[in-house]
């Protein structure tokens, strides 16, 4: 049994991801074609608009679900919506974050525009903290559309053409049905103006996304309403990513090896619950952490995967140096 | 018959009472103590060879001198040059020194700028690299400047928490990289960066496994030689301290397999503040003279050099040198910083994690920093329920008496604490 965690904790944890992001690429991009649904109520951006998906985000769902009239909305006929919420968090309650780090593929495509930059070698950009929290403020924004404008659609207050109004924005709409060969929704839809203004936002917001990403890692996430949804309930999953403060350096081994640059993984030692809203729970912290049980990724207080001494020294690969070196001689 | 004595130069004077200092550290370590560990000879002898043989190791490479902690070794070795931590601990030394700084600083200060002014190396530096971490520091840097040495200021932030000290730092790093490449004609390469972190990761890994057997109830390594060993990185090549340091490590675990081989039944102790230097080991050997064993320590000879460690994102050098600069800064316990909750943290979490009895808190007469920060960490340590002994000395051979009697008063108290804790078991 510590042979078997032993050889979890010393993990690659880079090729492992890269093997079940690629999996879940496949799964959600092509599953159609291997006749695999697995629902419309993943709490990943795996988009409807592709034909080909193996299963749908919740968003779709969830806008067209809370515009219908009101009378309609808070009857008895929308024990549908109820349920499919409620399979939405059953979904989310056990993998928590890790949809957006293993499971998503915008993520996933953001991480292989980082590895085509790293090919070209060319550094990454970051924010400074001012503007760090100021942006990450605007994937509630998001959720404040996705959520009140079908709403307000079903008591009128706003036209039909704002129906689904964050699909129309995001830019998974665009880049999903890509892979499947479907370049239809890149296109501007003039029929009117909220159409227009919507579409055209679509379209930027695509172009930054493969701009933004290539410079930034996972910039598309500092935006991500579903990210913002997830981090609501986020205290009720198995999977949780915890810190015992105690153990902590503040080295910022962490926090540098951070793709959403949270500082509190390094610097706040009071907190057990080290998740937060833009942690995307790819657990590269805790693959990064020289301290022993600084930092581990537990599920139901059973650690499954901790930082080790001797992982950091594996994964830093600091053994096999020695090994090349004695080779040499 | 006329006596014909040869009449001694000043650095041969010098030089002399360096070797008397040192083999009079270096005979109490050899025999004063029962259990000794074969791989130690290695340093016994490394420091003799060095201190009182004053045999060059690094008579061909380019050796930069480093006033402090702070300066990175990785960027240094991948350039082709060797780094040599100057921070001194010889009393003569001292005694030079206190011409050029006022007579209440800091002995390691002092000291620093005395050999300096002897101008008395068996390594020179071609350069010295001086971060400007505490006040005494910063200012001997224009001091030894003033005496022909060619000097590089490093600029180092007093605080460590806000993202501005941390891009500070990070520039100042990365300005270091570029100029050091530049003075040395060597172009910094990704391979050899990449190379030379692994390396120094290695010999930082292999101190930590040293540290975990110092964890066991069997601890087979004395605090002393401990602080030996640790020393001997600031000048020793690091290939050879690698391999002797593996030996070390090989025989220690052995050893803890064996019992009655071991120090198991000395209190063990937490060392802080001011960081003993050789030949100045002269609190760590009262305390290990007096049956207390250092099971840890945190302090800039010894841990605060190993116990943070890097780890790259992107192996590139634009990455390679930011998680450099933050190992450097974010971990650092160091005194000097604005607030220091994290160096309490550290001890505490020392005093548990190596099952430790007591802490003994040293502080240089002079240094002002651990000076202050005495009263916080005795508060800290009072509210803890840990027991905690501070001491002020400098590297002056007398008050030892005073220091014994206080420190065997100290461990006296830890083994009746024992005592009592058995009897309220049973």
């Amino acid at each position: 049994m510590n042979k078997i965690r032993d050889a979890i904790n010393r993990i690659d944890l880079r090729k492992f991801r890269f093997w079940i992001q690629l999996f879940f690429f496949v799964l959600f991009v092509y599953g159609a074609y291997f006749s695999i649904d697995l629902g419309r109520e993943l709490p990943i951006f795996s988009c409807g608009y592709n034909r080909e998906t193996g299963g749908t985000c919740y968003f779709l769902a969830l806008q067209h679900q809370l515009a219908r009239p009101w009378d309609r909305l808070f009857s008895t006929a929308s024990i549908g919506v109820l349920t499919g919420f409620l399979t939405f968090l059953a979904w989310f309650i056990i993998f928590n974050k890790a949809w957006c780090g293993y499971a998503c593929p915008l993520g996933t495509l953001q991480d292989w525009i980082t590895s085509f930059r790293k090919m070209l070698k060319i550094p990454y950009g970051t924010y400074s903290q001012s503007q760090y929290k100021v942006l990450k403020k605007i994937k509630y924004i998001f959720l404040f559309i996705v959520i009140v404008f079908p709403l307000l659609l079903g008591i009128g207050l706003l036209d039909g053409e704002w129906r689904g109004a964050f699909c129309k924005m995001c830019p998974g709409r665009l880049i999903t049905p890509l892979f499947s060969g479907d370049v239809s929704q890149w296109t501007i839809d003039f029929s009117t103006n909220t159409a227009i203004f919507l579409t055209t936002f679509g379209l930027g917001f695509t172009v930054l996304f493969f701009v933004g990403s290539f410079i930034k890692k996972r910039f598309f996430c500092f935006f991500c309403p579903m990210s913002a949804m997830h981090y609501i309930f986020s205290d009720w999953a198995l999977f949780k990513l915890r810190k015992d403060g105690e153990k902590c350096t503040k080295c910022g081994d962490c926090y540098n090896v951070c793709d959403m640059q949270i500082k509190d993984i390094a610097d706040d030692v009071t907190s057990k619950n080290i998740l937060r809203d833009d942690c995307i729970f790819c657990m590269k912290c805790v693959a990064a952490c020289p301290e022993e049980d600084a930092l581990h990724v537990d599920i139901l207080n059973m650690k499954v995967f901790t930082s080790t001494k001797g992982g950091f020294a594996k994964r830093m690969e600091i053994d096999s140096f020695k090994k090349e070196e004695s080779d040499e001689k | 018959m006329k006596n014909r004595r040869k009449i001694e130069t000043q650095e041969e004077r010098q030089n002399r009472h360096k070797a008397m200092e040192s083999v009079a550290i270096l005979d109490k370590l050899k025999n004063d103590f029962s259990k000794p560990l074969e791989a130690m000879d290695y340093f016994y002898d490394l420091f003799e060879r060095v201190y009182c043989k004053r045999e060059s190791l690094h008579e061909r490479s380019v050796k930069v001198g480093t006033l402090c902690i702070q300066v990175p070794y990785e960027i240094i070795y991948a350039l082709d040059a060797v780094p040599v931590r100057l921070c001194n601990g010889f009393h003569t030394d001292d005694e030079i020194g206190s011409d050029f700084a006022p007579s209440k600083a800091c002995p390691l200060v002092k000291a620093t700028v005395g050999q300096f002014s002897s101008g008395n190396f068996v390594d020179r530096p071609d350069l010295v690299v001086s971060p400007t971490t505490c006040d005494q520091k910063s200012k001997a840097g224009a001091i030894i400047e003033s005496m022909g040495y060619p000097i590089y200021d490093m600029e180092f932030p007093r605080t460590k928490e806000s993202e501005e000290s941390r891009e500070y730092w990070r520039r100042s790093v990365r300005k270091f990289a570029k100029d050091l490449s530049k003075e040395l004609g060597v172009k910094l390469t990704r391979n050899k960066l990449k190379k030379t972190i692994q390396r120094i990761g290695y010999a930082q890994y292999l101190y930590h496994r040293l540290n975990t057997l110092r964890k066991s109830d069997n601890p087979p390594i004395l605090g002393v030689d401990m602080f030996l060993v640790t020393n001997a990185f600031f000048f020793d090549r690091l290939e050879s301290w690698i391999e002797a340091v593996e030996r070390l490590v090989e025989e220690c675990a052995a050893k803890t397999e064996e019992e009655s081989a071991t120090y198991q039944n000395s209190p063990r102790i937490v060392y802080t503040g001011s960081p003993p230097i050789f030949p100045n080991l002269k609190i760590p050997l009262l305390i290990e003279q007096s049956d207390g064993l250092i099971v840890a320590d945190e302090t800039c000879s010894s841990n605060r050099m190993f116990n943070d460690m890097i780890s790259v994102d992107e192996w590139f050098l634009y990455d390679m040198v930011d998680s450099i600069s933050d190992k450097y800064l974010k971990g650092c316990t160091c005194p000097i910083f604005t607030k220091n909750s994290d160096r309490i943290r550290r001890i505490i979490n020392l005093v548990k994690e190596y099952h430790a009895e007591g802490v003994v808190y040293q502080a240089f007469a002079g240094c002002q920093v651990y000076e202050m920060e005495q009263r916080s960490v005795l508060g800290a340590m009072e509210k803890e329920g840990i027991p905690i002994l501070y001491l002020e000395s400098d590297y002056s051979p007398s008050h030892l008496g005073q220091l014994t009697t206080r420190i065997e008063a100290f461990i006296e108290s830890l083994k009746n604490r024992r005592r009592k804790k058995a009897c309220a078991i049973s």
